[in-house]
């Protein structure tokens, strides 16, 4: 029943495609952000002075679920 | 204000009888960066030796830290004293302080010992306890076997089967059992018992009832740890008397010995001396004077023309004035700017607390943050904290200046909005215009969910000029640094091609002929490859995605309004409404709005800095800035706790 309403109404498409969108980046940027942050993490034990470039490259690939997010809110 | 301090190499000579008035003097100034001279196994320069002088303020220091240590003294805020007194009480009492402590230190891990060993005997009489027979009682027999452990279940049975002659005694508390057996039958009991799965105790030295034994032991363990509670009030007595003493002595002593070391970094001959350096350019007179004062003018200092391969080694001091220098923690902590590099301390005082403030936006926020960073800036010690924490004011500005324009509070909309009133009575939303994106209507106080597609347009129009700022500020930096041809092939390209891109927009919608916008698009792509390389036109990309990255402004705030409000909504509606009878419920919403706004108010420290500094870092540093210049720190000691006289 809730499957039928969803598939025949475009605002349900709409929002399932809006969920996947932010989902799936999400999912995405902290698969990332985790092999990033590991590395960076290490790298600081050695040395506190590249804080503020682990930061960075940890920070990167959050621009990921920006671009979902941008993507959702077009949608709906 | 955008560049670094001018810097001087200097190199100072003189004869060895006045080096150590020299060293003396330029500690003093706290001015001067010494160059490290590598010795080179052909040239007569050599590695000079530490001062005579240090040997003994070495010795003391190191007995004063291990002092500090063992007495536990921190830094804190003291007055400061003179040298000569902490010097001479120094000499008074520290000999005395340090057999004082060593016999303290020394009782009380005797007493730790003596307590652990107490430990340890009453471990092994606790399982015979109720057990009531005199341990003298367990040995000393030729025809008595005697077996003292635990077992699992009641073997007297099976015992009985072995022989009739023995006794047993069975503590059901701790499971321990005790049996006296015949000698000559010990073997065969040996074995019944290991089915029993029997675990050997092993039987206390001591002799007496097990009863009476503890209750000595107990009063022994006290009095033991009366006295260590004693000596430890003891040590913590000497420590609030000496504890001034200590930080002051241990300040007085590292100065000294910081200066005997000095000749370690100097080139010296056998008869003279030649330190190498930098100094703000600005300083370089006081420092001439106060050298010729200390020496009577016996010692030549001259200034040494910087060549351009050794602006990398050039120490780098920021400029900034008082307001902007919590900037420089920011960064820092990225990488101090390179010498010859403009110094964008003073452009993120404006932009990282303008973004911050327009993620955070809240009045209830900003006013909490803004009481907690006063606070811990009045309370704590640390120079590090008290910049941050003027970093946090200056965002708090920013955030109450947001939340007077999103109208905000907690949370909470202070203007009625939609029919539903705010917090300010009376106060209506004010409907201003229609925005052009999505046809949402614009209305002050400005209502963030309601202009989701007006402020994604307007953060990303935000990010466009902060990144076109970033571009020249790159542009000036490499004009600066490589000329004008240099600056328009790697920065100035840059705007070529975003021109080229709005011509071409333009075009598209039909004002003018596409290919004027694609030609000129081609050039900027040429010129930034024969600027930057291959490199350049690769990052081509960046265009659309830097500015995209702006978004997360509207992002991240959404997301702390959703959590405010669901926190305000599961509070004051869901749990206990306004106007309905007062009782448990209101006190349980009331807590879940205090711990829920508290948690709040910790993400509103990180999510919003972090993604403004990450705006500033990648997006807007990312077009010009290289940093990694070298750190000034000049030969000498910011004193604390003591002065000269």
């Amino acid at each position: 029943m809730v499957t039928e309403t969803v598939m025949s109404n475009p605002d349900g498409m709409k929002a399932l495609g809006a969920a996947i969108a932010v989902g799936l980046t999400g999912f995405s940027s902290a698969y990332a952000e985790r092999e990033i942050a590991t590395a960076a993490i290490g790298a600081m034990a050695e040395n506190e002075g590249l804080f503020g470039k682990g930061l960075i490259f940890v920070v990167i690939p959050e621009t990921i679920v920006i671009f979902g997010l941008v993507v959702a809110l077009m949608m709906l | 204000m955008l560049k670094a301090k001018q810097m001087t190499r200097a190199v100072i000579v003189g004869h060895k009888d006045f080096f150590e008035d020299t060293v003396d003097a330029l500690h003093r100034t706290n001015l001067f960066q010494i160059e490290d001279f590598i010795e080179d196994e052909e040239s007569d320069l050599k590695i000079g030796k530490p001062f005579e002088s240090g040997k003994e303020a070495s010795k003391k220091l190191v007995k004063i830290r291990s002092i500090a240590s063992l007495l536990g003294v921190k830094d804190t805020a003291a007055k400061k004293q003179a040298t000569e007194a902490v010097c001479s009480q120094l000499d008074g009492c520290l000999d005395t302080l340090d057999d004082d402590l060593a016999a303290f230190i020394e009782k009380k891990s005797a007493l730790e010992a003596q307590l652990k060993e107490i430990g340890t005997e009453k471990r092994e009489i606790l399982p015979f306890i109720n057990i009531d027979i005199d341990l003298d009682l367990y040995r000393g027999y030729d025809s008595l076997a005697v077996f003292a452990g635990h077992v699992k279940d009641d073997i007297g049975p099976a015992i009985s089967q072995i022989t009739s002659a023995y006794e047993i005694f069975h503590d059901q508390q701790h499971g321990t059992m005790v049996l006296f057996v015949a000698k000559e039958r010990s073997e065969e009991v040996n074995e019944v018992l290991s089915r029993f799965s029997f675990k050997e105790l092993k039987i206390p030295e001591a002799s007496g009832v097990p009863s009476l034994l503890l209750a000595d032991i107990e009063k022994n363990e006290a009095d033991v740890i009366k006295k260590i509670e004693s000596i430890d009030s003891d040590i913590e007595n000497l420590k609030a008397k000496y504890a001034e003493l200590i930080l002051a002595s241990n300040e007085m002593l590292s100065v000294e010995v910081q200066k005997s070391d000095a000749p370690l970094r100097v080139a010296t001959t056998k008869s003279s001396f030649l330190i190498d350096g930098w100094l703000p350019s600005e300083s370089y007179d006081k420092l001439v004077n106060v050298v010729n004062n200390a020496t009577n003018g016996h010692v030549l200092i001259s200034t040494q023309e910087i060549r351009k391969e050794d602006e990398n080694d050039v120490p780098v001091e920021y400029d900034n004035s008082k307001i902007v220098s919590p900037l420089q923690a920011i960064m820092d902590l990225y990488g101090r700017p390179k010498y010859k590099e403009i110094d964008p301390s003073s452009l993120i005082f404006i932009t990282f607390p303008l973004l911050y403030g327009m993620i955070l936006g809240d009045l209830g926020y900003g006013l909490i943050l803004l009481s907690i960073a006063v606070v811990i800036k009045k309370l704590v010690y640390s120079d590090a904290i008290k910049r941050l924490m003027d970093v946090l004011i200056y965002c708090q500005i920013a955030t109450l200046f947001f939340g007077l324009i999103y109208g905000e509070f907690l949370g909470f909309p202070l203007a009625g909005h939609h029919g539903t009133p705010g917090l300010i009575p009376g106060f209506e939303e004010i409907p201003l215009f229609v925005s052009p994106f999505a046809g949402e209507v614009v209305a002050y106080p400005i209502h963030r969910v309601d202009l989701v597609m007006t402020f994604m347009a307007l953060t990303i129009l935000v990010g466009i000029i902060h990144i076109n700022f970033g571009f020249l500020v790159g542009f000036i930096n490499e004009k600066m640094n490589h000329g004008f041809t240099e600056a328009m092939l790697c920065k100035g390209s840059w705007f070529i091609i975003e021109l080229g891109i709005v011509l071409v927009v333009l075009g598209y919608l039909g004002m003018l002929p596409i290919a004027v916008g694609a030609a000129l698009f081609i050039i900027g792509v040429l010129m930034l490859f024969k600027g930057e390389g291959v490199k350049g036109p690769l990052e081509l990309p960046s265009l659309l995605s830097n500015p995209l990255s702006y978004t997360r402004i509207i992002a991240v705030a959404l997301s702390h309004m959703a959590i405010a409000s669901t926190i305000n909504v599961i509070a004051f509606t869901m749990i206990w409404e306004f106007g309905s009878p007062i009782g448990v419920m209101t006190i349980f919403a009331i807590l879940l709005f205090v711990f829920g706004h508290a948690f709040n108010t910790i993400l509103s420290i990180i999510a919003p800095g972090l993604h403004s500094l990450r705006l500033q870092y990648v997006e807007f540093f990312g077009k010009f800035y290289e940093g990694g210049g070298r750190i000034y720190d000049p030969f000498g000691y910011i004193r604390k706790y003591t002065e000269e006289k």
